[in-house]
């Protein structure tokens, strides 16, 4: 089985460092590719003199056009899995043997690294939205995510073809939302992730809130337009 | 409608079809996309010029004056075209972003020849 670590890495040169010595020393039995979001830091840099396998796309176009760099290379190198992974160092590679396990054994489309699968999600202001998000996830596929929000994902070979060549395929909850909808089989696996070390957070007040009214409207209306080509 | 408007809308379809003759003289708008700013401007001008359509439209549509029935037919002709113009950017969207990856992921596969090849010769 062959499994690719993408780790999408927007300004990430406080981070990205810590996270690829750490697979590359730790973790030889995966590849890995750094995606550099036209940065406009020292990512890149970083990535030519350390010798890291990346990605250098020229302009920048987004968590959801970068990580699709990846799953096209992906595709193209004929991987079995592909992890979406953060370069921030809050994933930690420990879990993705017994995510690609269970992948592999009951022959799933994407497994989602969890942070709630065993444990109960906390109620803070930013559980609020992951809420929200399950709820809608619930009510219009009938399957419980518990956490819709984790960038943590795993998917399969087919999976990683659809993602690389569709149009609104974004590494997102109502990508999710949309797949199950359309039969895929999504399961989590317990997870445990770490606060962002380095670097600046994407996430506020503001653009939490945002976040979750897009995916809401996304999951509860627009998806029901989408037909699925595969 | 009046004679002061049905001037009005002349005179400046008569400046947008010059504008836009001007922009593809230039090369700076694309025959397709000046087909739009030929038509438009033209319909206003058949419009002023035959007041008696606006008139007869109006009537059919219970529109109360034929001024009225004018600035519905611009407004919904101006968003089908934004729609249109939309629809344009999002496919533009996905050409550069398909574009950018296919850069970055050939010169990674160059980069991954390379070495393969300096490799195998040392």
């Amino acid at each position: 089985m062959k499994v690719l670590i993408v780790i999408p890495a927007y300004n990430e040169q406080e981070n990205i460092e810590r996270v690829v010595d750490d697979l590359i020393q730790n973790y030889p039995q995966y590849d890995y590719l750094v995606v550099n979001d036209g940065s406009k830091d020292r990512t890149a840099a970083i990535c030519r003199e350390k010798g890291y396998h990346f990605l250098d796309l020229p302009v920048n176009l987004g968590l959801a056009g970068a990580f699709q760099a990846g799953m096209r290379y992906a595709d193209r190198m004929d991987y079995d899995m592909a992890i979406q992974f953060d370069g921030d160092g809050q994933h930690d590679p420990q879990y993705i043997e017994a995510m690609a396990a269970k992948m592999e054994e009951e022959a799933l489309d994407v497994v989602i690294g969890s942070r709630f699968r065993d444990k109960k999600k906390p109620l803070s202001l930013r559980m609020m939205g992951n809420q929200m998000i399950q709820l809608a996830i619930q009510i219009t596929t009938g399957v419980t995510i518990k956490d819709p929000t984790s960038g943590m994902r795993m998917f399969n070979r087919s999976m990683i073809r659809e993602f690389a060549h569709n149009l609104n395929y974004g590494p997102e909850p109502d990508t999710i939302a949309y797949l199950l909808r359309n039969g895929a089989s999504v399961q989590e696996v317990q997870v445990e992730m770490k606060e962002r070390i380095a670097g600046e957070s994407y996430f506020n007040l503001k653009r939490a809130v945002e976040y979750m009214v897009r995916m809401c409207t996304s999951i509860v209306l627009i998806q029901w337009f989408r037909k699925r080509r595969v | 409608m009046s004679i002061m408007l049905r001037t009005a809308l002349i005179v400046i379809s008569l400046l947008t079809l010059w504008y836009t003759a001007r922009k593809i003289r230039k090369a700076q708008l694309q025959i397709e996309d000046s087909i739009f700013w030929m038509a438009f401007p033209a319909a206003l001008v058949i419009l002023s010029v035959f007041p008696g359509i606006a008139t007869w439209a109006a009537k059919m549509l219970g529109v109360q004056s034929p001024v009225n029935f004018i600035f519905l037919a611009v407004i919904f002709i101006l968003i089908v075209k934004i729609f249109s113009l939309s629809l344009r950017i999002s496919q533009l969207d996905t050409k550069i972003r398909t574009l950018t990856q296919e850069i970055a992921i050939r010169e990674k596969l160059q980069q991954e020849k390379k070495e393969k090849d300096t490799a195998a010769s040392a």
